[in-house]
């Protein structure tokens, strides 16, 4: 009953991970030699909803968003060695941003559901 | 990593871009000064930026900060002005090596680093607000 809690709290984890990861990428557009991040978003939902689906204890466990996820970017490189496209990620944010949201408000529908059937 | 240090992350890149536009405006303001402390005309100045570990957690996450302001190493540019008080004996003066319009071109980029990290700091601050938001559904 309460997996759809599990679900959009990994959802809100990874975005807010990802959106960590592109704010350094952004705060580093014109730092020579950094190599833009990213996280595999894909991987990490997918595994963790396979996890539901297979075994229900696997629920509690296992922290979404950590190193191992980062993936450094092989876009091309300009003078200084910065990989860092700055439109790039303003609408990799923004988009990661939106789906933030959208779980976010999902899960204040889920919550006022179940006040509604808990009758407050 | 704390969840907050995301503000950190665009805060740093906020506090080094304008400190790389302070040392611009400096460049521009002394284009022409040709006497300085040091002796000799103005030297350009430059800012090196250099990637920062945030936090006590090492996941890769990192701000930025000025590492060093370095002077520019070209020589003067030699002004032909016989009349200038600074003027050596075959009447050449040494400017300062600032390019002024390439001043310019670096503070654009500055500014528009700038604008993207304060849009940055505005998208984190919206998602916190409509999580917060959660306490009231």
């Amino acid at each position: 009953m309460t997996d759809g809690f599990t679900i959009l709290d990994r959802l809100i984890k990874a975005t807010n991970f990802r959106h960590q990861v592109i704010s350094s990428n952004i705060a580093n557009v014109d730092t020579p030699g950094y190599k833009a991040k990213d996280v595999k978003f894909d991987q990490i939902l997918g595994s963790e909803m396979n996890l539901t689906v297979t075994n229900q204890r696997h629920l509690g466990g296992g922290e979404s968003g950590t190193s191992s996820e980062i993936t450094t970017e092989d876009a091309q490189s300009w003078v200084d060695k910065n990989t860092v496209e700055l439109d790039m990620e303003v609408s990799k944010m923004t988009e990661n941003a939106m789906l933030y949201q959208a779980g976010v408000s999902l899960l204040a529908t889920k919550i006022s559901m179940f006040k509604k059937a808990l009758g407050g | 990593m704390d969840s907050f240090d995301v503000f950190k992350v665009s805060a740093s890149a906020l506090a080094a871009q304008r400190e790389r536009m302070n040392v611009i405006a400096s460049n521009m303001a002394n284009a022409h000064s040709t006497r300085t402390g040091e002796g000799g005309p103005y030297r350009r100045r430059d800012v090196v930026f250099s990637a920062e570990m945030l936090g006590s957690n090492a996941n890769g996450l990192e701000g930025v900060k000025v590492a060093d302001v370095v002077t520019d190493t070209a020589p003067p540019k030699m002004i032909y002005d016989p009349g200038h008080p600074d003027a050596d004996k075959n009447g050449f003066v040494a400017m300062p090596n600032v390019n002024v319009i390439e001043e310019m071109v670096n503070m654009m980029m500055a500014s528009r680093a700038y604008e993207a990290s304060v849009s940055a700091f505005n998208m984190s601050k919206s998602n916190y607000m409509k999580t917060l938001e959660l306490l009231k559904a």
